[in-house]
């Protein structure tokens, strides 16, 4: 079984993660922000990240800077989730390693056909 | 810090991508004007649009069956108001990730985002909602005004950011003055209506919200 870890701080949209991703055979751990997150993937293993970019504490982008920093999270695919689309940020994002950028809402087919594209090549 | 923020629409342009509203910041241009009773500046907010300010001004909207969420960080003094309605297609109570529940989270989701970015801090906001009257009548039984007053109260409980005041459901449409550096609002009802205007731009936006396709771009980096 796959464990993805989910970063947001809105306890709505973990939820609502958790529920698509559970129902989809994955195994679910949950953040609510980068520093969490941070944590949680260096206490487990993880095969796939997918976070938010605003969040208190830890964004986003600076979350992906440190876990690509880390040398069991070089390859890890690490998807950004945001309400965020400006080319701007998604340019910082793909310099901090992300693998991808899925603006919200997100549509729980999209997402789950793009992480297991994501799983699939990792 | 920043500044005045634009209002933004996820839904009154011409396209169907409420993703892609996101980034047309410029289509969701408000009205703004100086309100002569108040002495400052004004700004209208319409089905599907968002504002967030920490200047002093009056954020004025009009609100039938749609709800408005007025929410402020008491620390810093800024707020902002949104003002939608769910999608009546696909409006299922036991499906967390249904579509309607998904605009609604995203409707709320923007506006708060909007605030952390201004330096708010979930903690300090408090929340203010309005709406969900029984003006805008479905061909179903049940209330559409009613879905979306459910819908803001257990988002916030949800999301555990205080309700401080509510005026929701009743049949009549309300019209909101909200002044985001204090929290203050003023509701008016409407027990007479001199037109249809309340009802008509509700309508249209609801008939925008039949073709809405709630899912953002996904771009894979290479």
């Amino acid at each position: 079984m796959k464990t993805i870890l989910t970063v947001d701080d809105s306890p709505s949209i973990r939820q609502m993660l958790a529920y698509v991703l559970t129902n989809s055979g994955y195994r679910v751990l949950e953040a609510a922000d980068g520093e969490e997150g941070l944590a949680l993937a260096q206490a487990h293993t993880i095969d796939l990240v997918l976070t938010d970019h605003n969040m208190p504490r830890m964004d986003g982008v600076t979350l992906t800077k440190a876990l690509r920093a880390l040398p069991a999270y070089r390859k890890v695919p690490i998807m950004m989730l945001s309400t965020e689309s400006s080319p701007e940020l998604k340019q910082a994002g793909r310099e901090a390693g992300a693998t991808g950028w899925m603006v919200k809402p997100f549509d729980p087919d999209k997402l789950l056909e793009m992480l297991r594209k994501a799983l699939g090549s990792a | 810090m920043n500044t005045t923020s634009g209002t933004k629409s996820f839904g009154s342009t011409g396209d169907i991508d409420v993703g892609s509203l996101n980034k047309a910041s410029a289509n969701g241009s408000p009205s703004r004007y100086f309100d002569r009773h108040f002495q400052c500046e004004a700004a209208k907010i319409l089905p599907g649009e968002y504002f967030a300010t920490d200047k002093n001004m009056v954020l004025v909207t009009v609100l039938g069956s749609c709800v408005a969420a007025c929410i402020q960080d008491t620390r810093l003094n800024i707020g902002g108001m949104n003002h939608f309605m769910l999608p009546r297609r696909e409006q299922d109570p036991h499906n967390p990730v249904s579509m309607s529940a998904r605009y609604g989270t995203f409707a709320m989701e923007i506006l708060i985002n909007q605030l952390i970015k201004m330096g708010a801090r979930r903690e300090n906001m408090e929340a203010k909602v309005f709406g969900g009257g029984n003006v805008l009548r479905g061909f179903t039984m049940n209330s559409i005004g009613e879905a979306n007053a459910n819908f803001v109260g257990e988002y916030l409980r949800n999301e555990r950011i205080k309700m401080v005041a509510e005026d929701l459901l009743g049949v009549h449409p309300r019209k909101i003055y909200y002044f985001p550096t204090t929290g203050r609002v003023l509701v008016k009802k409407i027990k007479e209506l001199h037109n249809h205007t309340i009802a008509e731009r509700e309508s249209e936006y609801d008939m925008r919200l039949r073709n809405v396709v709630v899912g953002g771009d996904i771009e894979i980096f290479k």
